[in-house]
């Protein structure tokens, strides 16, 4: 799929990627900034910015790397190996996904590449359920109603990128956070991040794009945000069981190493199939996302990154906690660290179980168009 | 006193159904974390002016005197009404000990205490070297006079930064053939100045279990429980009660309770894949009932239970956590997310549970060990 060329400058990327994060304090960073009660690092953010990190994936021209989904990849996996607290993935593949799709000459692009501005991206709606729903956020002269949910990013956030329902389709507009009757709330999640809820009356907000182009840009940003968000969850699940893995050669029990049990050898052979199967798929994935156009096999093939990304990720976390045993319960050790990005992650733009029935309806209507 | 056996079993339910429903305090029905003892005050006083505090003990020691099957319908309506625990560590787990190896003067000191709380209980067995590998625990205490000077370090303590006294395994005769001599069993005062209780934060933030540290702490010596250097046999002899307990359906109940107004709340109904899942779970949940009623009534037969009651934990403790993870799955975008999730009128919080459910798998012998005990003793596979 990849030619050897490219092979080595993903190489190169997931080098400088990984001595990048480690340079700035592996978990440790995590932990700090949750302790701290911050959401993610601005100097950070540039450092990533300076890196070209955001701008892998979009165009050249466009004034990103042009490297691909499989570049954003790379990063995801980085990122989820430390369980970086930024909004990459959202910042790659909804903000910077929309952006270079639908206008790329908005100066946001370029700041956004260039970690000088940082907008959040609200598609979403709650309906009164709790459960997702159809959209009704309306934008009309100038102005937004209604509300948007799970959003990414929203508490360190400059505006908002809303997707609202227009006089003639959907729209893409900017909203300043600030602007008059735009009320954001925040509610934690496990990982001390939080996700926003926003309600806007008679928002003042700048539109960006209208109409089919907007629907169609955001199936694929979203699409793009899944499968780099399974990425993420690779790499998590690669340092969790390296973690555990360690721990089961050291930690002794009955005067030997508890890794010397037969019952422990076997399940850590699990972990580690079940993580290089998930490594290859979700890398497979994005490598084939970069050629295809066709915008329901695109969406397939980022459900079966996801789907078996969060049940990889579900059972590494669940049993790296069981195998440390009640160190595994503590705060102390990263290993529960692990195990609460990923219950933020799975949860973030569908689990698997979601995953698995979008890809069978996907297939569907592959299947029917044919 | 009440004979409470002599009631029929709907009788019985009405009786304590009633008596939760009344008295049981709103704002404490399913607490999502351990409450502290001053939390619960208010409610124990009620339960110990009607002297239901230890339902399992017999009656002549302050207990409800209740056989197996009433035990199960009290345990039932508790978990039902959402009725907190309390701190019931000196009920479940001292006082039956107190009660099985302790001398008379032991059982009129302690046992009031117990009930009424003026003792508040920590289980203090394992240590850092010591987990699955219990009888490798070093916490050394020495004779000196009349009294054991205790050295050394306890962890994973459930709740002692709450307790007045802690039980414990000690080592009092340091070099023997087998680990498992040598040890005893202590009760030790934890207000004094040897003893140092660190608290340890869990995945979840919370501070439910502590290290405990012990630098010449003392306790006097009639305070063991049982023959010295005999302890290990003793808190063995516990083990097969604790396993019916830890293995009973309530947490699992439970949690099925919540899924499925939670899961309702949110249509997740209309999924037939969830329904299934579901399905799958409350069945889960129903023939463990089924197989559990079984060794109770074994109990209830007098009998003592085998190294088989080990299959409770294992069934209940893997399905509530499967429960929880459905949870999850029902809360979809939400599913990170901390704090009770607003439902219609019910309001669940799908991560507490979630947490809750994950150690135990660990704790009470962890599931691993469990298996273990399963593949020997019951199955009679070599190794
Ligand atoms: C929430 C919580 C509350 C607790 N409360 C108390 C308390 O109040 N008082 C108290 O004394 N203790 C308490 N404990 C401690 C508990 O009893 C221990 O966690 C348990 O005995 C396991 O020991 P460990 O954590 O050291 O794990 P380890 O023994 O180190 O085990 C690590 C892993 O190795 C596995 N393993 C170990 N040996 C074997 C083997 N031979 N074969 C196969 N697998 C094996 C285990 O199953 C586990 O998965 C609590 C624990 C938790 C999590």
């Amino acid at each position: 799929m990849q030619s050897s060329e490219q092979e080595e400058d993903l190489r190169l990327l997931r080098e400088s990627a990984r001595t990048l994060f480690d340079r700035a304090g592996g978990s440790g960073r995590a932990r700090k900034l949750r302790d701290a009660g911050g959401e993610f690092d601005p100097d950070m953010i540039r450092e990533l910015a300076e890196a070209g990190v955001f701008g892998v994936a979009v165009p050249e021209d466009q004034g990103g790397l042009g490297m691909g989904l499989a570049a954003g990849g790379v990063i995801a996996e980085e990122a989820g190996r430390v369980i970086a607290p930024e909004p990459v993935v959202a910042t790659i593949g909804l903000g910077l996904g929309l952006l270079h799709r639908l206008c790329p000459d908005h100066p946001k692009l370029a700041q956004l590449i260039g970690g000088e501005a940082s907008l959040a991206v609200a598609w979403q709606e709650r309906g009164p359920g709790g459960a997702p729903a159809q959209a009704t956020c309306r934008y009309a002269e100038g102005k937004l109603t209604g509300g948007k949910a799970w959003v990414v990013g929203a508490a360190g956030s400059q505006g908002f990128l809303v997707v609202a329902e227009g006089d003639d389709g959907p729209v893409l507009v900017l909203a300043e956070v600030g602007a008059a009757g735009l009320v954001t709330n925040t509610r934690a999640q496990a990982d001390g991040s939080s996700l926003g809820e926003l309600s806007f009356s008679a928002t003042p907000a700048e539109e960006l794009a209208s109409g089919a182009a907007v629907r169609n840009a955001l199936a694929e940003a979203v699409a793009d945000a899944t499968a780099l968000a399974a990425a993420e969850l690779v790499g998590l699940c690669q340092r969790a069981f390296e973690i555990t893995l360690d721990y089961i050669k050291t930690r002794e029990q009955f005067d030997k190493p508890i890794g010397s049990f037969q019952v422990i050898q076997h399940r850590a052979v699990d972990l580690n199939v079940m993580c290089e199967v998930a490594q290859a798929g979700v890398r497979e994935v994005l490598a084939r996302m970069d050629g295809e156009t066709d915008a329901n096999t695109r969406s397939r093939l980022a459900s079966r990154a996801k789907a078996r990304a969060v049940t990889a990720a579900r059972k590494v976390t669940r049993d790296a906690i069981q195998l440390h045993g009640a160190v595994g319960y503590t705060d102390e050790f990263d290993i529960g660290l692990y195990m609460n990005r990923a219950l933020v992650l799975s949860a973030w733009l569908g689990d698997d179980a979601y995953h698995r029935r979008a890809w069978f309806d996907a297939r569907e209507e592959e299947g029917a168009a044919q | 006193m009440t004979d409470w056996n002599a009631m029929s079993d709907a009788e019985f339910r009405k009786e304590v159904r009633g008596f939760f429903e009344a008295e049981y305090p709103e704002e404490l029905r399913h607490l999502p974390h351990r409450p502290k003892f001053c939390e619960i005050e208010p409610w124990h006083r009620k339960l110990h002016a009607r002297g239901w505090v230890a339902p399992a003990w017999p009656a002549e020691y302050g207990g409800m005197g209740l056989n197996a099957a009433k035990l199960l319908i009290f345990y039932e309506e508790q978990q039902r009404w959402g009725v907190n625990r309390g701190r019931d560590m000196g009920v479940q787990m001292v006082g039956p000990l107190i009660i099985k190896f302790g001398t008379q003067e032991q059982k009129d000191y302690w046992l009031p205490r117990i009930l009424s709380c003026e003792d508040i209980w920590c289980q203090g067995y394992s240590e850092p070297g010591a987990g699955s590998d219990l009888a490798n625990l070093r916490t050394r205490a020495e004779i000196d006079g009349d009294e054991f000077v205790i050295n050394g370090q306890k962890i994973w303590t459930t709740m002692a930064h709450d307790a007045t006294h802690i039980f414990m395994l000690v080592r009092t005769e340091p070099d023997t053939p087998r680990k498992q001599q040598g040890i005893s069993f202590v009760l030790a005062p934890m207000d004094q100045p040897g003893v140092e209780v660190r608290t340890i934060t869990t995945l979840s933030g919370e501070t439910e279990f502590c290290e405990v540290f012990f630098d010449n702490a003392r306790t006097p010596r009639e305070n063991l429980v049982g023959e010295l250097n005999k302890g290990w046999s003793m808190a063995k002899a516990l083990l097969s009660f604790e396993r019916i307990f830890i293995g009973a359906p309530s947490l699992a109940q439970n949690a099925l309770g919540q899924l499925e107004s939670f899961a309702r709340g949110r249509g997740a109904f209309d999924d037939p894949v969830f329904r299934d899942r579901f399905a799958q779970a409350a069945l889960d949940v129903e023939d463990h009932a089924a197989l559990y009623a079984r060794f109770a009534d074994q109990l209830k037969r007098g009998e003592t239970l085998g190294a088989d009651v080990s299959m409770l934990k294992i069934w209940v403790t893997e399905c509530f956590q499967r429960i929880t993870e459905l949870m999850i799955e029902a809360a979809g975008p939400d599913g990170g997310t901390v704090g009770p999730l607003q439902v219609g009128n019910v309001s669940v919080d799908v991560l507490a549970s979630f947490y809750k459910a994950r150690p135990t798998t660990i704790y009470g012998g962890s599931n691993e060990i469990q298996r273990n005990i399963l593949s020997k003793a019951v199955l009679g596979l070599p190794g």
